[in-house]
């Protein structure tokens, strides 16, 4: 007699397919040397920010690789450990402890999502390892919860917003509608946008949060195009802003009013149809900066080991510009004594070779927060891959960031 | 007012995309007893292929062609893997199979493709509103109920009207007996998985019109599907389209009044259809209980 399928056993499965995404193997990348020292890092290789994730390893081994060819840190040879955290905030803070604990890491790197980099920030700073924050931009990270063991290559959400805000207002006027990512990322980048506004004189029409992971955007859409703005600000990034694009394009919304934005990405803009690549956003890195020297021959670098057409983005570099500052850091303090590294980071300035674009770029003693610069602009619809993207500035970070004391942050070495 | 209405439509809209989904999953289900976790997979499947094929063949060739070779694929998963363990008792064995399945093609997908997005680009003539105050009704949305529709009755007349529908019935109602009055039930039911499959790949092109592709694209679009099955009625597949049209309108009404409660009422539903109903609406008791 054949069994059948029971309703039960049809929930289970349900629930053990939701479950599914908590575990998966470490990745290994291994150097050569006796006692190397190990670097965790966790990024999302699955899920809506797997390209970000990907992106921001690939950054980190060319980064690895030219620490390692030049002899490691401190004389030994440098491994890093890969670990798929999902954009999970639990699960990354369980695969941080596990980095720490079983593989035995001195330093722990990484994030896309700023809900893991929160929940690490803490892993971290319990244990007393220093932790650098490749791509979670949420404010608290370097402002409210803020350690001195951590510190942060990419901007801060405040520093998206300021980089565009007055670009929006002006070209296109002062009602905004949000679209809004439902977490730490898109809550703190909505508030400094509406704080923003505010203070230029305008007014919000209303804010729609939409889940982490949202595919079908259209109710939301909907909600907006009801309150008829002058622009649309859109704050999802990855996979969700590019599901939300296409749908507004296929909406027609394009034509009603313009679109806006906090993030873009080479990824995002990539996966995105000519007909829904509109709009003003901001960028915090670009591949095509012909009078800055180096990018040219880190591209080729990228593209020498990379030969499947990809070209590197803004995560590739925060994962670059973050392993090569650990190592600066390591090199400076002559030590891996955590203390020592993080006091040896504060006020460290990147070379030429590394912060690839211009302006001074160093990390801000006071919140441990690199001073990066924005690269706002607008997409080009007609463009083809890599040319997806205009840069109308690169603004320098220290010009729009909060002041130490505005992002209320009080580092305490005791604790 | 409007706004409700706005989004009621636009939720049934979103609940025929469920539906077609939950159709192929139904299917699977009930002839093969197969609780098919990697049908997520065969819809990445169809989807990618379509992507591949699409430069050759153009969007409409893609969108026929793609969902044969995922059903193909599903033939040739059948026998390899799934026939084997027919013959244990316990369900659990295929549905840990496929689950494991379900992994293997997504990081296959990944391997072969690539983690990041890509667009799938849908012809002109249907990519745009179909009019200026009905703006989400696209007419490519239009295209995918009319599939839907034509997929779904294409079924109920192959399952009501022809030898082999009648015997895929036989099949799933009493299977000891259909196979000693001479069906051969291992032809029988290896054609069922590839229908399956084949809707799954359909729902695949379809999803990746409006989404674009990505290696997990599959899982998110899966859950409702298996929602909608159990709310719809395990067994009926007219419960599968039931069921997936009713949580696309909750979820449409509910996001008027309440925008963060859109995802949790479909479970919600779900709940309450466990507790009032466990059969499902159109479910029939006993068949799968």
């Amino acid at each position: 007699m054949q069994a059948k399928v029971s309703r039960r056993r049809l929930v289970q499965a349900g629930a053990a397919l939701a479950a599914s995404t908590l575990s998966s193997p470490p990745i290994l990348t291994y150097a050569q040397g006796e006692t190397p020292i190990k670097i965790g890092m966790h990024d999302p290789l699955t899920g809506t920010y797997a390209a970000e994730g990907e992106s921001e390893v690939r950054g980190a081994n060319m980064a690895l690789a030219e620490i390692n060819a030049k002899g490691g840190m401190l004389g030994r040879k440098v491994q890093l450990v890969v670990e798929d955290d999902a954009a999970n905030a639990g699960l990354a803070s369980q695969k941080a402890t596990k980095m720490i604990d079983q593989d035995k890491v001195s330093m722990l790197m990484g994030s896309v999502s700023s809900a893991t980099a929160l929940a690490v920030n803490q892993v971290a700073h319990g244990r007393g390892v220093v932790y650098m924050v490749t791509g979670g931009h949420t404010d608290p990270v370097t402002g409210s919860q803020c350690h001195w063991t951590t510190f942060r290559i990419c901007t801060t959400t405040y520093m998206l917003a300021a980089g565009l805000a007055g670009t929006l207002y002006k070209k296109f006027g002062g009602k905004w509608y949000f679209i809004t990512p439902d977490y730490a990322f898109g809550h703190t980048l909505q508030e400094s946008y509406a704080k923003l506004l505010k203070d230029l004189g305008g007014t919000v029409l209303g804010n729609s949060l939409s889940p982490l992971g949202t595919t079908d955007f259209s109710s939301y859409l909907i909600k907006a195009e009801q309150s008829k703005p002058d622009v649309l600000i859109n704050l999802t990034d990855g996979q969700d802003l590019v599901n939300c694009m296409k749908q507004a394009a296929q909406f027609g919304l394009m034509k009603k009013f313009p679109i806006g934005g906090g993030l873009s990405e080479l990824e995002v803009l990539r996966a995105l149809p000519k007909e829904a690549r509109q709009g003003w956003w901001t960028l915090e890195w670009w591949w095509d900066q012909p009078n800055t020297p180096h990018v040219k021959e880190w591209v080729a670098a990228y593209q020498k080991i990379h030969t499947d057409g990809t070209w590197p983005s803004a995560r590739t570099w925060f994962g670059y510009a973050g392993l090569h500052s650990l190592g600066l850091g390591v090199a400076k303090a002559k030590s891996l004594e955590p203390v020592k590294v993080a006091r040896a980071l504060e006020g460290l300035e990147l070379p030429d070779e590394i912060k690839l674009q211009p302006n001074k770029v160093y990390f801000r003693p006071g919140d441990h927060q690199l001073m990066s610069s924005e690269f706002p602009g607008e997409d080009l619809p007609d463009g083809t891959y890599p040319n997806l993207f205009k840069v109308a500035d690169i603004v320098a970070g220290d010009k729009i960031a909060l002041s130490v004391k505005d992002t209320g942050c009080h580092l305490d070495y005791k604790a | 007012m409007q706004l409700l209405l706005f989004n009621a439509f636009n939720g049934l809209i979103q609940g025929v995309f469920y539906a077609l989904m939950a159709l192929g999953l139904a299917l699977i289900l009930s002839l093969n007893s197969v609780i098919n976790m990697a049908h997520g997979g065969f819809l990445v499947i169809g989807a990618y292929l379509a992507y591949t094929l699409s430069p050759y063949l153009g969007f409409w060739g893609a969108l026929i062609v793609g969902p044969l070779l995922a059903g193909v694929i599903g033939l040739a998963v059948e026998r390899g893997l799934i026939r084997p363990i027919y013959k244990r008792s316990d369900p659990l064995y295929s549905l840990l199979l496929t689950f494991g399945l379900a992994l293997i093609i997504e990081d296959l997908t990944r391997t072969i493709w690539g983690a990041q997005g890509l667009p799938l680009e849908v012809p002109d003539v249907i990519n745009s509103p179909v009019s200026e105050t009905y703006f989400f009704i696209t007419g490519y949305r239009l295209f995918v109920i009319g599939i839907t529709a034509a997929a779904a009755i294409g079924l109920y007349l192959l399952l009501r009207y022809t030898l082999l529908g009648i015997r895929i019935r036989a099949g799933t109602s009493d299977l000891e007996t259909t196979a000693a009055l001479g069906v051969n039930i291992y032809k029988l039911r290896a054609l069922n998985f590839g229908f399956g499959c084949l809707f799954a790949g359909l729902a695949g092109v379809l999803a990746a019109g409006v989404l674009g592709l990505t290696p997990p694209m599959g899982n998110s679009l899966i859950m409702p599907s298996f929602v909608a099955i159990i709310i719809g009625g395990v067994g009926s597949l007219f419960g599968a389209v039931l069921g997936g049209l009713l949580i696309g309108l909750a979820a449409g009404i509910v996001t008027t009044y309440y925008p963060a409660a859109s995802e949790a009422v479909i479970y919600l539903m779900m709940l309450i259809v466990l507790a009032v109903r466990p059969r499902g609406l159109l479910g029939e008791e006993g068949l799968f209980e």
